[in-house]
C-alpha cells in the first residue's frame, strides 16, 4: 500500500504526514505522534476510549481512517484545554471521578462533544451521550455529577492558548 | 485476588515468623546519597526538600498511590499533594509479606501497609528531628514537624526538611519510631481527594500500553484458534510484502507480526497464512465441562472443607434443596494486555501486578538473569487480578530477543477475551433443614469445579523462585488440592449463620481451562450461592430476609452492624411503588458488606433502580476511595450477574469484544449509595469486598419481584 500525503488540523496546529491512508486516526495518534492520551480499548468503536473530536463532533479514532480525516480538524484530549483545565477536567478531579483512568480521555471527550451541543442536559441527555463509553471501574454515577457540576461552567469558561500544545 | 491466603501464612510461620515488610536500607536508583534522607526503601528527601515514595503496591485504580502516600504524609509532617510519587521496580523490601512475592492483590495493600508506611514517614520525620537539633541546640522536646518544616516550639527556628536531609541521612535510622497517635491524624480518615486524579483527567498518565515508540517496533502475536499444538508451518510472504513490515517470527505462543506501528502489525497479521498443528487433547468444550462438573456434584467423593456440630436425626419437618451453576469470567480491563521490551537495556515497561513474576518471564523470554532485567512499571488499566499473570511480558521479551530490537507488544481485544486466565465455572448443590418452627437446624453445601491454585501455579512455575515452590505447588500436588484450595471455596466455608450442623464439601475437577484471580476470587461466586440460598431459606421459613439473617448472627456482629446499616439508608422493607429490593451480606479480605439492590421489572426484564452497601472494613484511610471501591465492586457484581459469561465451542472461546462480553453501561447503571460503619479498629480490604454480595441482592430482588429463584448467572429472565 502506497502512503499519502495527508493534511489535518490537529489540536489548532496544522499537521501534515504521509501515511498509509487505510491507517485510523487511533494509530497515527499513538504510533506515529507519539501523542498517548486517547486510548486503544476495542478497535471496533464499541467502548469509547479512543473518543476524539472531528470538527467538534464524537468520533471513535480506533474507526476512523485516515483518509477521512483529511482537511479536517481534530481534537484529543491533550487539546481539550491547554493546561487540562477544561471545566469538565476540574468538574472531574472535584468529583474524584477516576479510578485506573485508562477510558476517562475517551469520557471526558465524550462529554465535552455533549455540552458544547447541549450545555445543560438532561438525565437522559446523558445517558445518550455517554452510553458509548464503557468504564470497567463503574466510574458511572460520578461521570455523570461531574459532567452536571461542569455545566453550569462551560458556556463562561475561557479557554488559554493552545499554542504551547505540541 | 487472594493468592491462598492461608498457605502463605503458613509458609510464613514455616520460615520463623516471615519478612518484615520494608526497613531494609535500599537506596536503589539514588544517586547523590550523601545527600539524600533515605531512611527505608519506601521514601526518600531530596536536599532540595523533594519527598519521593515508592508505590509498591501498584496503582490499578483501588487508590493505592493515594492511600500509601496519605499514610507516609501523615507521619513525615508534609503536604501530600506536594509528595512525588514513584512506580516501584521490583524490590526484595516490597516483597509482601503474605503472599512473599512483590504482588498487589487480595485487597491487603492498606492493610498490611498500614504500619509500615508510617513508620516509613515517622523514621524520617525523627531523624529530621535529631539534625535539627543537632543543628540548633535546641532539644528534639521542644521541635516539631509542619508542613516540610522543622521548626522550634518557641519560633527561634524553622528549616526545611531540603536543608536537614544532608545531615539527617547521616543518623541511624530509628527502628521503632514513634507514630502518631489517632486523635492527631489530620489525613488518615480526612483525606478525600485522590493524588491521581489530574493525569488521568489530561491524558498524561503513562499506561504500560504508552510506553516509548521512538526507535520502537510493534508486534502482534496471531494465537492458535484453540488451546492445540504448536504452529506446523506458515506463509508469511504476503504478509512480509505489505507496507511498514519488519519481519514475521514463530514464538511458543504462535506467530508474531511485527511492523512498524500497531495497525500495520494487525493488517499483516490477517494476511499469514498458518497451519496449527492438531490438538492432541480432548478440544475444550463448555457443555463436556459443564457435564463434568454435574456428574461431579452427583457423585459423593468430595474432600471436607468444614464441619460443624452434628447432623440432626429423624425425619426433616422441611427440606429445602437448589442447585447453583456460574460461568468462566473474563477479566475484560480497559487497557489490553501488553508489554514493551528492549533486548540490549534489558528494560521492560508494563502494568504488572506482581513485577517480580515479569522480571523473571522477561528474564526466561531473553535469556538473562532476571536481576539484570530493570522493571518499569506503569499506571495499570484495571488489573482486578489478570495482571498478576505476565504472560504477555514472555511473549514479547521472546519477540524482542529475536529480533534483536526494542518491541512493543500489544494485544488486541479479542487476543484479551480469548486468551484470559478465566474466573472458574463452578457447581453447587445446596441442603437445609428447617425444624416445625421454621428454625433451621443445618446447612449442606457441595461444590464442584476445578482449582484456581492448581491450574494458575501451573501456568507460573517457570518463574516460580525455588524457596517458594513447595507451598504453592507441592501442597497441591499431593492429592491434597482440594482440601486446601481456598481460592475456590473461600466464602462458601466461611458461613457466619448458627445454622447448627454446618457441612461443606468440595471436589476438585480439573478442566483444560487456564484460570486466574478474578476480583474477589473464590468469593465472587460464593457469596452469589450462599446468600441466595439463605434468601430461600428465608421464604421457606416465611420470614423477612433482613430479620432472618439476623437471627442466625452474633448479636454485636459486624454483619449485623452492616445489615442494619444498609436497611437504614436504603429503606428496606419500604421501596417505592413498582420497586423491589433483594438484601445480602458477605465477608472477604477481612471486610464485611451488605448491600440492598432495588430493581423494577420493565418489559420483563429487571432494570437496575439503586444500589445501596454498607461496609466495615477498620480505620478508613481515604473514605471517598473507599466509596469508590463500593460503587465500582457493585456495578462489577451486577455486570457479571445480568451479561457475563465465557463459553468454549470446539476448543475455542466464543466471546472475542464488548458485542459479545458486554459490560454494563451509564445507561444501565445503578447510583450507588454508601456507607461506610465508623471504625478505629485495623483496617481491612476495600478492593473486592463490594463485587461478591451484588449478584446475591440482585437476585434476591428479582424474586422479591418476580416470584422466580435464577439460580444460574448470569440471570436470565424469561
Amino acid at each position: 500500500m502506497q502512503k499519502t500525503d495527508i493534511q489535518f488540523e490537529l489540536n489548532g496546529q496544522p499537521q501534515q504526514l504521509s501515511i498509509e491512508d487505510d491507517t485510523p486516526l487511533l494509530w497515527v495518534l499513538r504510533d506515529v505522534l507519539n501523542m498517548n492520551g486517547t486510548k486503544f480499548g476495542c478497535g471496533m468503536g464499541l467502548c469509547g476510549a479512543c473518543t476524539v473530536h472531528m470538527d467538534g463532533v464524537p468520533m471513535r479514532s480506533c474507526s476512523l481512517p485516515i483518509s477521512v480525516v483529511q482537511g479536517k480538524a481534530i481534537t484529543t484530549i491533550e487539546g481539550l484545554a491547554s493546561n487540562g483545565d477544561h471545566p469538565l477536567q476540574q468538574a472531574w478531579v472535584a468529583e474524584n471521578v477516576p479510578q485506573c483512568g485508562y477510558c476517562q480521555s475517551g469520557q471526558i471527550m465524550s462529554a465535552a462533544a455533549l455540552l458544547a451541543a447541549n450545555p445543560s442536559p438532561s438525565d437522559e441527555d446523558i445517558s445518550n451521550a455517554m452510553s458509548g463509553n464503557i468504564c470497567r471501574c463503574g466510574t458511572y454515577g460520578r461521570i455523570r455529577k461531574a459532567i452536571k457540576r461542569a455545566a453550569g461552567n462551560v458556556e463562561t469558561w475561557e479557554p488559554t492558548s493552545v499554542e504551547d500544545i505540541t | 485476588m487472594s493468592l491462598s491466603r492461608r498457605a502463605f501464612i503458613r509458609n510464613l510461620s514455616v520460615a520463623g515468623g516471615g519478612l518484615t515488610l520494608g526497613f531494609s536500607l535500599s537506596s536503589a536508583g539514588a544517586a547523590d546519597t550523601d545527600s539524600v534522607l533515605e531512611p527505608n526503601a519506601f521514601l526518600r528527601i531530596t536536599s532540595g526538600g523533594d519527598v519521593f515514595v515508592q508505590i509498591h503496591k501498584v496503582e490499578m485504580g483501588q487508590g493505592s498511590v493515594t492511600g500509601l502516600v496519605t499514610l507516609v504524609a501523615e507521619e513525615l509532617e508534609v503536604d501530600p499533594t506536594l509528595v512525588h510519587y514513584e512506580m516501584a521496580g521490583v524490590n526484595k523490601a516490597f516483597t509482601d509479606p503474605e503472599y512473599r512475592l512483590q504482588i498487589t492483590g487480595g485487597s491487603n495493600a492498606i492493610r498490611v501497609n498500614y504500619e509500615p508506611m508510617r513508620k516509613a514517614g515517622a523514621a524520617a520525620r525523627s531523624m529530621l528531628l535529631e539534625a535539627a537539633s543537632q543543628s540548633s541546640g535546641i532539644g528534639t522536646d521542644k521541635l516539631y514537624c509542619d508542613n516540610g518544616v522543622v521548626h522550634s516550639k518557641d519560633g527561634s527556628i524553622a528549616l526545611p526538611y531540603g536543608e536537614l536531609a544532608a545531615a539527617a541521612s547521616k543518623l541511624k535510622v530509628p527502628r521503632k519510631p514513634t507514630l502518631k497517635a489517632a486523635a492527631d491524624f489530620r489525613l488518615i480518615g480526612k483525606q478525600n481527594a485522590r493524588l491521581d486524579n489530574q493525569p488521568k483527567v489530561d491524558g498524561t498518565a503513562n499506561f504500560g500500553i504508552d510506553a516509548p515508540i521512538a526507535d520502537t517496533l510493534v508486534a502482534v502475536v496471531v494465537r492458535p484458534p484453540v488451546a492445540s499444538g504448536p504452529v506446523t508451518s506458515f506463509d508469511d510472504s504476503k504478509a512480509k510484502a505489505m507496507a511498514g513490515v519488519h519481519s514475521v517470527i514463530a514464538i511458543d505462543e504462535g506467530i508474531a507480526v511485527v511492523a512498524e506501528n500497531y495497525w500495520r502489525a494487525r493488517k499483516a497479521a490477517d494476511a499469514v497464512d498458518i497451519q496449527w498443528q492438531a490438538s492432541s487433547s480432548e478440544l475444550i468444550d463448555s457443555t463436556a465441562i459443564d457435564s463434568a462438573l454435574t456428574a461431579a456434584l452427583d457423585g459423593d467423593k468430595f474432600a471436607n472443607i468444614r464441619k460443624d456440630g452434628n447432623a440432626p436425626k429423624g425425619e426433616a419437618h422441611q427440606l429445602i434443596e437448589a442447585r447453583y451453576s456460574v460461568p468462566f469470567l473474563a477479566h475484560a480491563t480497559m487497557e489490553p494486555m501488553n508489554a514493551t521490551v528492549d533486548p540490549t537495556t534489558m528494560e521492560v515497561w508494563v502494568g504488572s501486578q506482581s513485577p517480580d513474576l515479569a522480571q523473571k518471564f522477561a528474564a526466561i523470554g531473553l535469556g538473562v538473569d532476571a536481576d539484570d532485567i530493570t522493571i518499569h512499571n506503569q499506571f495499570l488499566g484495571g488489573g482486578f487480578g489478570r495482571r498478576s499473570a505476565p504472560d504477555h511480558v514472555l511473549e514479547a521479551a521472546q519477540i524482542a530477543r529475536a529480533l534483536g530490537k526494542r518491541v512493543k507488544l500489544v494485544w488486541s481485544r479479542e487476543d484479551d477475551t480469548r486468551h484470559d486466565f478465566y474466573r472458574p465455572a463452578m457447581k453447587s448443590r445446596l441442603a437445609a433443614r428447617l425444624d416445625a418452627q421454621g428454625k433451621v437446624e443445618s446447612w449442606q453445601h457441595r461444590l464442584a469445579g476445578p482449582s484456581l491454585i492448581q491450574s494458575f501455579a501451573k501456568e507460573m512455575s517457570p518463574a516460580m523462585i525455588p524457596g517458594w515452590v513447595p507451598g504453592f505447588v507441592v501442597d497441591f500436588g499431593t492429592g491434597m488440592a482440594a482440601k486446601k484450595d481456598s481460592a475456590s471455596v473461600e466464602g462458601a466455608e466461611e458461613v457466619p449463620y448458627d445454622f447448627g450442623h454446618i457441612d461443606v464439601g468440595f471436589r476438585n475437577v480439573e478442566t483444560p481451562v487456564r484460570l486466574g484471580y478474578w476480583r474477589s476470587v473464590g468469593h465472587s461466586h460464593t457469596a452469589f450461592v450462599v446468600e441466595s440460598f439463605v434468601d430461600e431459606l428465608a421464604h421457606a421459613a416465611g420470614e423477612d430476609p433482613l430479620a432472618f439473617r439476623r437471627r442466625y448472627l452474633p448479636q454485636d456482629s459486624r454483619h449485623r452492624q452492616v445489615l442494619d446499616e444498609v436497611a437504614k439508608i436504603s429503606n428496606w422493607g419500604q421501596a417505592p411503588a413498582g420497586h423491589f429490593q433483594g438484601i445480602a451480606v458477605h465477608e472477604s479480605f477481612h471486610s464485611v458488606v451488605a448491600e440492598v439492590v432495588e430493581i423494577s421489572i420493565q418489559a420483563g426484564q429487571p432494570k437496575l433502580e439503586r444500589a445501596y452497601c454498607a461496609i466495615h472494613c477498620g480505620q478508613v484511610v481515604n473514605p471517598d476511595i473507599v466509596r469508590q471501591q463500593m460503587e465500582g465492586g457493585v456495578l462489577f457484581g451486577l455486570t457479571a450477574a445480568l451479561k457475563s459469561e465465557i463459553t468454549f465451542k470446539d476448543g475455542a472461546v466464543q466471546q472475542s469484544n464488548f458485542h459479545d462480553y458486554p459490560m454494563l453501561r451509564m445507561n444501565e447503571a445503578p447510583d450507588v449509595e454508601v456507607a461506610i460503619i465508623d471504625s478505629d479498629g485495623p483496617p481491612t480490604g476495600v478492593g473486592e469486598p463490594a463485587t461478591p454480595p451484588a449478584p446475591a441482592a440482585l437476585g434476591n430482588a428479582i424474586f422479591a419481584a418476580t416470584g422466580k429463584r435464577l439460580r444460574n448467572l448470569p440471570f436470565k429472565l424469561s
